[in-house]
């Protein structure tokens, strides 16, 4: 099965600016991705590259093995904008009917009342959109981008309009997806929640990928490890070039050790470890 | 088709909002006011004698040519209007995102814009322009030589202003996109003064200017067209005769030649085609 996203060296500049330099990244089936970085660091500009709303400058790739810009694969694939408003005249399920016209769906009806039950907007959903809140509105952008059954979905800020409550369910539905195999990219400022959903992440800063990986690689070890003894009482902190060097004395000493434990940190740290300007 | 699907959706939008009903509105109190002014016409008297059936034709002629005078400018500022917001509001809001994520080609967006905005306009046009032709005709007798003709020719030039605002609004912001398309209508009747002042007084200088604006954006040609259907035969003998009395946009000596209505097609289809190449071509 080819990767739901591959691309090499993707990049866009708008005149002497760079919002994306030399992305290069592979997203497996069934994989969630975080695609975080602070404002204006390129990571709209990257979703939208990736579904050929924006012509890139430079760079190629594949989603779900075909090119990018492919009309025929965007039937397979699911995208909830950042930003976005639909039609204050038109029901919810109007706008899902209409979508699901555009994608040619068979048994329609059932697919829409599946989708609408899944963000939790059934009760509600033959209410205009202009009644709904932007956390509704959310909803209903969640229900198209699931429209279809897609085997990737793009989530550019998915949660930025919801509650608490609302977020959990975003959580549980990303869950799901993963559990169908389906491959979600994920763009959130809410790191929490990336850490608590995603596989790996992409950290881009300025239009630069600043870090790549899975989480846990990304967070152990970041600031080395805490050698500690078998008294159960001292112990020593070190860089992770440190480590060999350290338990060697240690042990050539006479000491026991009990355990070498990498230092955990949140994601939250690490990213603004690296974005951060020093 | 894809484009008939947001065509539909376009004409659903402007049925639901409430511009059709204010349109509507204002429709009925012009036919109103139109029906009470050519019955007050008909029953007219000079001298105690009722007005002789010539004159009355007369009078009634020069009430058609002036509704539908009017008429063309509400309808190209309605087209500017209305068109832009149909193209580019989609894109102002975020929307534009989310539809061309799906299976679809940008021209079909902008074709099913177009066409469905020319469709209501269409039907604007038959309705509110046979609703008057018909009440002049039960207070007066009186029908213009080609009704059909003159409200094709108006369709005609709500094609062009809708074509360009469309066009305009791939790559500008409603408002500036509608402005615009409206401000080129104005800019193009001038020149068809222009050009009927040029011609009148023998100054080839001024007659060639209205003409490159008239081919420019070509309402002016479209509404001469209109002019010539409605108006009388009688009046359009005396315009000849007098070649003089024609700089004005109320009388026309001639209709519009074939080749500037293939023009104004050919126009037609190039800004639409540019239109549609704008869009493919934005980064959105």
């Amino acid at each position: 099965m080819p990767d739901a996203i591959a691309v090499r060296g993707l990049a866009k500049r708008y005149g002497r600016i760079d919002a994306l330099h030399d992305l290069t990244l592979r997203v497996a089936p069934g994989e969630c991705l975080g695609f975080l970085g602070p404002n204006g660091a390129g990571k709209s500009t990257a979703v939208k590259l990736l579904l050929g709303l924006v012509r890139p400058t430079g760079g190629d790739g594949e989603l779900l093995g075909r090119p990018l810009g492919d009309r025929a694969t965007r039937r397979r694939i699911g995208y909830l904008p950042e930003i976005f408003r639909y039609p204050g005249w038109l029901s919810a399920r109007e706008v899902l009917a209409f979508h699901a016209r555009l994608l040619h769906l068979a048994e329609a009806p059932r697919s829409i009342d599946a989708v609408l039950d899944e963000v939790g907007l059934l009760a509600r959903a033959d209410d205009r959109v202009a009644a709904y809140s932007k956390g509704m509105q959310q909803r209903l952008g969640l229900a198209v981008a699931l429209l279809g059954d897609p085997d990737l979905v793009f989530l550019d800020e998915p949660t930025s309009a919801l509650d608490p409550l609302g977020r959990s369910d975003v959580r549980a539905l990303i869950e799901r997806l993963r559990a169908r195999g389906t491959a979600v990219f994920l763009n959130s400022h809410l790191l929490g929640e990336v850490e608590r959903v995603c596989d790996r992440v992409c950290i881009v800063d300025g239009g630069h990928v600043v870090a790549e990986g899975a989480i846990d690689a990304l967070l152990r070890g970041a600031h080395g490890a805490r050698v500690l003894l078998d008294d159960g009482w001292h112990h020593y902190d070190v860089t992770a070039a440190e480590i060999p060097d350290v338990v060697a004395r240690l042990v050539a000493g006479g000491a026991r050790v009990h355990a070498v434990e990498p230092k955990q940190i949140s994601l939250e740290e690490r990213f603004l470890e690296l974005v951060r300007p020093a | 088709m894809t484009a008939f699907l947001i065509a539909g959706l376009t004409l659903r939008e402007l049925a639901r909002r409430r511009l059709v009903t204010a349109v509507a509105v204002l429709t009925l109190a012009i036919v109103a006011f139109t029906l009470w002014g050519t019955l007050r016409l008909a029953g007219a008297s000079v001298h105690g004698e009722a007005l002789p059936t010539a004159g009355l034709r007369g009078a009634a002629a020069g009430i058609v040519i002036l509704l539908a005078f009017l008429f063309s400018f509400v309808l190209a500022l309605g087209a500017a209007l209305v068109a832009a917001p149909a193209m580019g509001e989609s894109v102002a809001n975020g929307e534009i995102l989310t539809l061309l994520a799906r299976p679809i080609r940008r021209a079909d967006v902008v074709f099913g814009r177009w066409l469905g905005t020319l469709a209501a306009l269409i039907l604007y046009v038959a309705v509110t322009g046979g609703i008057k032709l018909a009440v002049v005709r039960f207070a007066t007798g009186y029908l213009p030589p080609h009704p059909l003709a003159a409200l094709a020719f108006l369709a005609g030039l709500a094609t062009v202003v809708t074509t360009a605002s469309i066009a305009l609004a791939t790559r500008l912001p409603v408002l500036a996109a509608g402005i615009v398309a409206a401000l080129l209508f104005g800019f193009a009747w001038i020149g068809g003064i222009l050009e009927a002042i040029g011609l009148a007084l023998g100054n080839t200088g001024l007659a060639d200017a209205g003409t490159v604006i008239t081919l420019a954006f070509p309402t002016d040609a479209l509404w001469r067209g209109a002019l010539y259907a409605l108006q009388p035969a009688v009046m359009t003998a005396a315009v000849t005769t007098m070649p003089a009395a024609t700089p004005n946009p109320f009388s026309v000596a001639a209709p519009p030649p074939g080749a500037l209505i293939a023009w104004a097609c050919g126009w037609v289809l190039a800004v639409f085609a540019a239109g549609v190449a704008s869009f493919r071509t934005r980064d959105l």
